[in-house]
């Protein structure tokens, strides 16, 4: 086969891809039950989510969610916390509850073989938590220490100071794990009426991906978890986000070797019909390695290690916001240059870019499908975002029809410079010497406001 | 369970030497291709530490028919997914693209292997010494206990041992790499016979192998690469280090010399692991967790490389607790260990868990064709899934307790990392 190193190869042939089929049915319990047969491996991911997390948190108990999800698998049924982790490990099974803002999720990992008595303890940690006030003492301890080690994090420092400016007076603002004195507030009882509240079948949906039958499946979980049987209803009304104003806040942290940078703003809800351009628009900007951002402050000034984009949605909108840890020496010029990358996207971009970011998302489908677990994490946006099930199917379509103008017009709705929030979290030391006044004023702030219930 | 851990595979040399693994999984339209250079910072020498991971940063930067920016464009306009890593053994490199892009990879990366030096300049070098710099800065430097590990590693060994500078490098180091440097590095340690190049996943084999020959076959092998031949280090004393960082809690770290990767106490190393720290009712994590209350974390690995291995507990006390009363329980139940032994329980358990891992860890395709080359660098054997499965089956509860008593209750290094005052 004669070669020419010249020329980049054609890509051959064609890609024949079909979507995971997805099945929908209900327990005898009303629990919706999403399913996808695969069997490639003998293994079986189930994922319960929880269509809520901290932003339900109570006024004066912010951490409860999450302090909720650290309980939910010390112990359950008749099996102490002990017991219950022994078990699953001997199965080979791998058992992980969590929560953030907006959901909590209970998953298990299994394989097929062991698929019955993991379902058996997986139904367990769901419908009977132990909640023993020994394990509760002890995991609130753990809650509160964690508060403590992330004032070392900056990275932490920098998104919690972010939300908390930009989701101010919204459930959004603080974060998961919570304020300590909050979490010191927290009773037993407290958990129990969340999980009583929160961990509900009307308000959870299961999402099966493995290797078992639609019929075996359907059987098993109507004998396991149908019995499950929580049936209360409640709501969450929930306020507007505002768009915020231009400010600069500055968070000392001694001895810091970068700064932390956080640029970034409110946005719209993720159902709404621009997601599509806004996904091309931040993929051009900043969304993946050979994007504008971090082509600049990386592949041609140094700066950084990596500097990228996103959005991210709740239930209420989203935020944008460009994330990066930059020398220290560079910080101001490195703000001036994300800012003038927001101008520029707004003004111009080239078709090939388009091009470039719709072959990327689109030609990439197929690998967002490979794994169970990333197919069961998939399958949750749906009842996340109240998502059609077609959404998969109509995904690449929907990004092949948006125009150049659809994408510029989500950068000039998305980067107006008069609603973005800067947060730098690095050594004080170089504020004076980069920052002169024209860059407005400067807003300082200490760690310990941050990760305090103090309003900023 | 066992038909999907037996693979088959299809394995050949090219002339130069280039060592090829193709192994055909259908599953889903990707292909994975994963190629292992036998060279790793152990390869380095003092006053140029880190230049094994400033070189893949360079390989990244374009090659003689692939302009700068341009190989990380072209996988990702193609739909793939493409990084490198370095450690202290190797450097690999690999991409997940769909099949149709395939011959695009393989052009690709038999530039970067055939004609990487045509392309290099001091511009790309001086920028990528700035991108690692920060990658220091941010991944060590600025991270709460971020440079326990190098600490650790330089007070195990000797200062000559391929294992006691950290893969990063030492900051001064990085600013110090010359485009000769990278030059010699390239021409020392990239060449097709040591390397290993591995396709998984869905592709016509036939096409794949007369791709792989039109590309790869050409590349010229350089001279004889330069074997590491180093005894087995030893710790003649127990030391103790006193590291202040910028964090609120203290955390203390334990190291001892231990067994290489696959060698004959290896898996059950990995056990003790799991025993000591893997589980809420492991020994030392029940203690100082449940019981006890005493500690945030508690954690341990069997960190094993070619040359040898390392056993690390490292555990974070809860405020007020001093360092002192961690340590002594940790050696309080590694002593429990070696006096009284595991039960079959607890081997089972941990048994158990590390063969579903494995089944698990095929879910990814370039997670399993990493493996695959692993087995085939290190073992010369790629379907070496069920002999890895068989090395944790075959330990028994001996095995365990001689493993803990022949590497733990040895010499040692103590780390504390403790808050600036």
């Amino acid at each position: 086969m004669i070669i020419d190193r010249t020329k980049r190869p054609e890509e051959k042939g064609q890609i024949k891809f079909k979507l995971p089929e997805i099945q929908r049915f209900e327990l005898k319990n009303g629990l919706k039950v999403i399913f996808v047969e695969k069997n490639n491996l003998p293994i079986v991911q189930m994922l319960l989510y929880v269509n809520d997390g901290s932003k339900s948190d109570p006024k004066g108990k912010k951490g409860l969610a999450f302090l909720t999800s650290l309980l939910m698998d010390e112990g359950a049924g008749n099996l102490d916390a002990l017991q219950l982790d022994d078990e699953i490990e001997s199965l080979g099974s791998i058992l992980r509850c969590s929560s953030n803002q907006d959901y909590s999720t209970i998953s298990m990992l299994t394989l097929t073989e062991n698929f019955v008595r993991s379902l058996e303890l997986f139904s367990m940690v769901v419908s009977s938590p132990l909640f023993s006030e020994k394990d509760f003492i002890r995991e609130k301890k753990k809650q509160l220490t964690k508060i403590i080690q992330l004032q070392d994090d900056p990275e932490f420092i920098a998104n919690t100071a972010f939300r908390k400016i930009l989701f101010k007076e919204t459930p959004y603002e603080s974060p998961v794990m919570g304020y300590r004195p909050e979490v010191e507030n927290i009773n037993l009882d407290d958990v129990k009426n969340f999980y009583d509240k929160i961990y509900t079948v009307k308000n959870s949906t299961l999402i099966v991906v493995g290797n078992i039958t639609q019929s075996e499946l359907e059987k098993r979980l109507n004998n396991i978890l149908g019995n499950w049987n929580n049936q209360n209803e409640y709501k969450t009304g929930l306020p507007d986000f505002q768009k915020p104003q231009k400010r600069f806040y500055f968070v000392h942290k001694e001895g810091s070797a970068q700064s932390e940078l956080r640029i970034g703003t409110t946005s719209g809800v993720r159902n709404a019909p621009d997601f599509y351009a806004k996904t091309l628009m931040n993929s051009i900007l900043g969304g993946q390695f050979s994007s504008r951002i971090n082509l600049n402050l990386r592949e041609d000034k140094g700066f950084t290690y990596g500097a990228h984009s996103s959005f991210s949605y709740n239930r209420k909108g989203s935020s944008f916001v460009v994330s990066t840890g930059v020398e220290s020496a560079h910080t101001a010029e490195s703000v001036t240059e994300i800012f003038k990358e927001f101008e520029g996207i707004k003004k111009f971009i080239k078709p090939e870019e388009l091009d470039f970011s719709k072959s990327y998302l689109i030609k990439r489908y197929p690998s967002m499908f490979e794994t169970y677990t990333q197919i069961a994490g998939n399958l949750s946006l749906l009842p996340q975002f109240d998502l059609p099930d077609n959404y998969f199917n109509t995904y690449i379509e929907k990004l092949e029809r948006v125009t150049l103008d659809e994408v510029l017009e989500s950068a000039r709705k998305t980067l107006n410079e008069n609603n973005m929030v800067t947060v730098i979290v690095g050594d004080e030391q170089i504020i004076d010497s980069q920052f002169n006044e024209s860059a407005g004023e400067i807003i300082k702030l200490s760690s310990g406001d941050v990760l305090s219930e103090k309003v900023i | 369970m066992k038909n999907v851990l037996n693979i088959n595979y299809e394995r050949f040399k090219l002339k130069n030497n280039l060592d090829v693994v193709l192994y055909k999984d259908e599953s889903l339209p990707i292909v994975a291709v994963n190629l292992w250079y036998k060279v790793g910072s152990a390869n380095e020498k003092p006053g140029k530490t880190g230049l094994a991971h400033l070189f893949e940063h360079m390989m990244f930067q374009g090659s003689e028919h692939v302009p700068k920016e341009m190989h990380f464009r072209y996988i990702q306009e193609a739909g793939g997914t493409l990084n490198g890593s370095t450690s202290i053994d190797r450097t690999n490199y690999y991409e997940s693209v769909p099949k149709t892009a395939l011959e695009m990879v393989l052009w690709l990366e038999s530039d970067r292997m055939g004609f990487f030096l045509p392309a290099l300049t001091q511009e790309k070098l001086d920028n990528q010494k700035g991108v690692v710099a920060n990658e220091r800065r941010q991944n060590y430097e600025n991270q709460p206990y971020g440079l326990a590990w190098e600490k650790l590693f330089a007070a195990l060994y000797p200062p000559e041992y391929p294992y006691y500078w950290p893969t990063i490098g030492w900051m001064q180091d990085i600013q110090s790499y010359t485009l000769e440097d990278v030059r010699n590095f390239f021409e020392t340690f990239y060449s097709p016979q040591n390397a290993s190049l591995v396709i998984g996943g869905n592709f016509d084999p036939a096409e794949a192998k007369e791709l792989v020959e039109s590309y790869f076959a050409e590349i010229p092998n350089n001279a004889k690469v330069p074997a590491l031949n180093v005894p087995f280090p030893v710790l003649n004393e127990t030391k103790k280090i006193i590291h202040e960082d910028n964090v609120q809690l203290p955390r203390i770290y334990l190291a001892w010399i231990s067994d290489k990767l696959y060698g004959p106490d290896d898996a059950a190393l990995d056990i003790l692991s799991d025993i000591l720290t893997g589980t809420k009712s492991s020994r030392i994590y029940k203690s100082l967790l449940f019981d006890k209350q005493i500690a945030q974390d508690v954690n341990s690995f069997q960190y094993s490389a070619r040359l040898n291995g390392s056993f690390i507990i490292s555990s974070t006390p809860k405020p007020g607790i001093e360092l002192h009363t961690i340590r002594e329980e940790i050696f309080k139940q590694i002593q429990g260990v070696v006096e009284n032994g595991v039960t079959e329980e607890e081997l089972k358990r941990s048994v158990n868990s590390f063969k579903s891992s494995y089944i698990y860890s095929l879910q990814n395709l370039n997670n399993l064709v990493d493996q695959i080359n692993n087995y085939t660098c290190h073992l010369d054997e790629p379907n070496s899934f069920l002999y890895d499965i068989g090395r944790y089956e075959a330990v028994t509860t001996e095995d365990v307790v001689n493993a803990a008593e022949k590497y733990l209750n040895t010499n040692f290094v103590e780390l504390n990392i403790v808050p600036k005052k």
